[in-house]
């Protein structure tokens, strides 16, 4: 059964903050991030997220995912941590994560996907998340 | 059965989809996808950055689109980076992209059609960044 992936992206700034992941780099605008037609489950989510190191701290990054989309309601998955010792010459690039979830689905509604830093501020907070479906 | 396409390219710019059609010694290698084949079954992503620019913080994603690929454009994110500029004097510890290998991929392509394969990293601009993709194609 063939697969379909969709995507969002976004900044989290502040500490303890639902922040929508609404944007795709380019598409300022992609609109509601849907359903595809036919698909019957999320399969599985791909996330990633990278601190800017900006601040001496520590925290956990986790995705929020809600919206008439998931016939079960919403859902909460942790997806990384990082800490940094000193507020200057942190770098580092990480790897994306596959996670299996089997989260029943409805087509052509809609899921908001939003990330969260938690803990302590770990400075501005890359996130993207991808939605890999099945029919 | 596999066949493989590998591209790669540099993306200086936040925000902005870049087409990838290099492949080292290989300037222009064929983005069409072999006959017989009908699915893409495993990616591998690399991306690593320079951190020359402070307070960067960027997500990379894949798009893969073009008359081969079937239920529209799909997109994937597969790497993030950060970046401080370190202190004068100071060294700077480096940006290793390790491979992120996706099995079981099953998005469905049309053989002998042309993929169009693009990247982009979004967020807080942190320098220049390469990234680089290999597609194994099945049945």
């Amino acid at each position: 059964m063939a697969k379909l992936y969709r995507s969002r992206e976004g900044t989290i700034t502040a500490v303890d903050t639902k922040t929508q992941l609404s944007t795709l780099g380019s598409e300022t605008a992609p609109g509601p991030l849907l359903v595809p037609s036919g698909a019957k489950m999320l399969k599985a989510i791909m996330a990633v997220a990278s601190s800017d190191y900006a601040v001496a701290a520590d925290g956990v990054y986790f995705v929020r995912l809600e919206g008439p989309g998931l016939q079960e309601g919403p859902e909460v998955i942790m997806i990384g941590a990082s800490g940094v010792g000193v507020a200057t010459g942190g770098v580092s690039t990480t790897l994306a994560i596959r996670m299996e979830l089997d989260i029943p689905v409805t087509p052509s509604n809609e899921i908001l996907v939003f990330g969260e830093n938690a803990g302590e501020d770990t400075g501005s907070t890359a996130m993207g998340v991808t939605l890999e479906f099945v029919k | 059965m596999a066949r493989t396409i590998t591209v790669h390219g540099d993306i200086n710019a936040i925000d902005t989809r870049v087409l990838l059609t290099q492949q080292g010694s290989v300037t222009a290698p064929s983005l069409v996808v072999p006959a017989g084949m009908t699915k893409i079954k495993k990616i591998i992503a690399v991306a690593c950055i320079d951190g020359l620019a402070d307070n960067g913080g960027v997500t990379f994603f894949l798009r893969l689109g073009g008359n081969a690929v079937l239920g529209g454009e799909q997109t994937l994110v597969h790497h993030a980076a950060g970046s401080q500029s370190p202190q004068a004097g100071s060294d700077t510890a480096p940006s290793i992209g390790i491979p992120f290998v996706l099995d079981d991929v099953d998005i469905d392509v049309s053989p002998s059609d042309t993929i169009s394969i693009s990247a982009e990293m979004a967020g807080v601009d942190p320098g220049d960044s390469t990234v680089g993709y290999t597609l194994v194609y099945g049945k």
